[in-house]
């Protein structure tokens, strides 16, 4: 279970004033459920990524906090990043490390060793569908069997909470249902996934509950269909543009 | 522990497949026996060889003893001067005047004005005039010597002060130019060695977006600094080894016989090195590490970095050129090492004292940094480079 209260983040722009400063969070709340797909819908800017950094410790809140499985991510930062797997904004590949090894590097880091080690590291192999690219060094790969790297090593250790930046940018149709089956398998399972998406169909396809960020707030939340009789609308782009109050940033 | 592990296999995975990387750096290593061998060579031939000097000589005629007295010593007559070299020896411009009144004001015992015309700042003659000087000064010595012996006097009472010097240096300190070379160049393998490792590894990682992945994970920051770190210096420690096996062994083929120097790197001096340098090579790669994290990009680091790398060419030069230099500099990482090095190779007893305290000061320096960067680290100005 991942919980965000009241963060509030602000970046100081440059030394001049107050002027140039950019409020991130302003005042976020909200909670992704164990067994539920969560998605963050939002326009470009409205804090998506500043959230989630803060989720992983990376940035620090000017005020409120959050837990992942009641762990304080800023008190406690390593317990509570061995309980997620991080699919991050920005990810590059060690280029002179082939598909394998990097898996390997993050399954170490997340303390497996051994025979228990290989077995993640085979599974996670096997279900992402990249038998064929394991032992080839990542120099060259395609976008997305980059992301597809990315999304085993986060996730070969079988954390209990997932939390996905933009996860399918750049995927075509076959790895997205590869990752969509993968993500809704493990909500099965009962862990919590937390994603951002700017796909509409996917989160309306996908998501179990939808939270709508704009301007560093919680616009509205709820089930997709709930979204959509909330806004009047027929379906949840339209219900998406009429809560955030404008069209800004949906063509992203 | 098994993170430790892991990070630094993946450390020294990733340092060892940039073969160009590698390749740059091991390149130096490869280079210092090279340069110590042609450079030792024309310095011994610089000291051991007295090479002709041309000078235009006026009234040649007037002093034929004298003339062939210099002609002894290689001081030939402009005259006689090759083609390739005669340009250069009219620039160089030397004249001597022998007055036509030599040979009567001699037999008359009256003092001969003899005129050396030449520009006395130009280096490159200093020696060649050094030469010209001791060898009329000598002439004109044994002729008065004769005179006073003739008359019945002892040459004796010329000389009421007769300064004997004893020269205390051990025999290997004539080999010290090649030494010292050796000393600096070991210092700088240790800056330049780990370099490439080292800024790939931080500023790097950091432009290749795979530092912010690496800093979610449940690792401690100290861990990854020092995984950072010890594959670094690892390299940093082989491209010294490398410089040392090579340069001992290009030395023994140079006759160093002939210039009074005996140098050999036994297998004591190359331990006492290696124990000096191996913290010099962590301290370097911490050093670097820390300026490349606290950089914005890798073009910056890499720019701010290379300015590192002049801390052990300058420092050893400096503390030679000091004088009185304060107490406190000897323990100082860089130079400590470079005066414990010095003596090494003078052969002079080293002060065990000193080095392990040196060695102590560069190893707590070491730690403060890592623990500055580990520190660093978690702030997220340096993580996202936005400082």
């Amino acid at each position: 279970m991942i919980e965000v209260n009241n963060l509030r983040k602000t970046f100081a722009g440059d030394k001049k004033g107050k002027e140039n400063r950019v409020i991130a969070l302003d005042g976020l709340s909200f909670t992704a459920n164990n067994g539920e797909i969560t998605g963050i819908l939002g326009p470009n800017g409205a804090g998506k990524t500043t959230c989630l950094r803060t989720l992983y410790g990376l940035l620090k809140a000017d005020s409120g906090y959050a837990t992942i499985d009641g762990i304080n991510v800023v008190e406690n930062p390593l317990l509570a990043r061995k309980e997620i797997g991080i699919f991050p904004d920005k990810f590059g590949l060690y280029e002179r490390l082939t598909a394998y090894e990097q898996i390997d590097y993050f399954a170490s880091l997340h303390g497996l060793q051994g025979e228990a080690k290989h077995q993640a590291i085979e599974t996670v192999i096997r279900d992402l569908e990249m038998t064929e690219l394991a032992h080839r060094k990542t120099a060259g790969f395609s976008q997305g069997q980059r992301m597809k790297v990315t999304l085993a090593q986060a996730l070969v250790h079988q954390p209990k909470n997932f939390v996905l930046d933009e996860p399918t940018r750049g995927l075509d149709v076959m790895s997205t249902r590869v990752l969509r089956n993968y993500l809704a398998r493990f909500k099965k399972k009962g862990h919590c996934i937390l994603f951002s998406s700017h796909v509409m169909q996917e989160v309306a396809a996908l998501c179990d509950r939808v939270i709508i960020v704009a301007n560093g707030k919680l616009a509205a939340q709820g089930t997709p269909t709930e979204l959509c009789e909330l806004a009047g609308e027929s379906n949840l782009e339209e219900a998406f543009v009429k809560i955030i109050g404008s069209d800004e940033g949906v063509a992203a | 522990m098994i993170q430790f592990k892991a990070l630094l296999t993946k450390e020294l995975k990733e340092a060892l497949r940039d073969r160009r990387a590698l390749m740059m750096a091991l390149s130096f290593a490869i280079m210092a026996p090279i340069i110590i061998f042609t450079m030792s060579k024309v310095m011994i031939n610089k000291i051991t060889e007295t090479p002709e000097v041309y000078i235009k000589i006026n009234g040649a005629e007037f002093a034929p003893k004298l003339i062939k007295h210099l002609k002894d010593e290689n001081i030939l007559s402009f005259k006689r001067v090759p083609d390739d070299e005669k340009i250069m020896w009219d620039e160089r411009d030397v004249i001597l005047t022998i007055p036509k009144t030599f040979n009567q004001d001699m037999l008359d015992g009256k003092p001969i004005e003899l005129i050396l015309n030449t520009d006395y700042s130009d280096k490159a003659m200093m020696s060649p005039i050094r030469r010209i000087k001791d060898k009329i000064r000598g002439y004109a010595q044994s002729i008065g010597y004769k005179r006073l012996l003739v008359r019945g006097i002892d040459v004796r009472l010329l000389q009421p002060i007769k300064l004997i010097e004893q020269n205390t240096a051990m025999p290997n300190s004539n080999a010290m130019i090649i030494s010292m070379m050796l000393g600096l160049y070991l210092l700088i393998a240790a800056f330049m060695s780990g370099l490439p490792v080292a800024i790939d590894s931080s500023a790097g990682e950091r432009e290749r977006n795979v530092l912010e992945m690496l800093l979610c994970q449940p690792v401690s920051t100290v861990k990854i600094v020092l995984a950072k770190l010890t594959s670094a210096s690892l390299i940093a420690v082989v491209g010294v080894v490398l410089t040392l096996a090579l340069t001992s062994f290009a030395v023994s083929f140079i006759d160093l016989t002939k210039i009074g120097a005996s140098f050999s790197l036994d297998s004591f001096t190359i331990s006492a090195l290696l124990l000096l340098l191996i913290p010099i090579c962590f301290f370097a790669s911490a050093l670097q590490l820390f300026v490349a994290f606290q950089s914005k990009n890798f073009k910056e680091a890499q720019s701010m970095v290379s300015i590192i790398i002049l801390i052990p060419a300058m420092v050893p030069f400096a503390t030679m050129m000091m004088d009185d230099r304060p107490k406190w500099l000897d323990w100082l990482p860089v130079a400590g090492q470079s005066l414990i090095m010095e003596d090494l190779f003078k052969g002079l007893p080293v002060s065990w004292g000193l080095m392990v305290f040196t060695t102590l000061v560069t190893i707590i320096m070491t730690i403060l940094l890592v623990l500055a960067m580990a520190r660093k680290l978690k702030s997220e100005k340096v993580v996202l480079a936005l400082s």
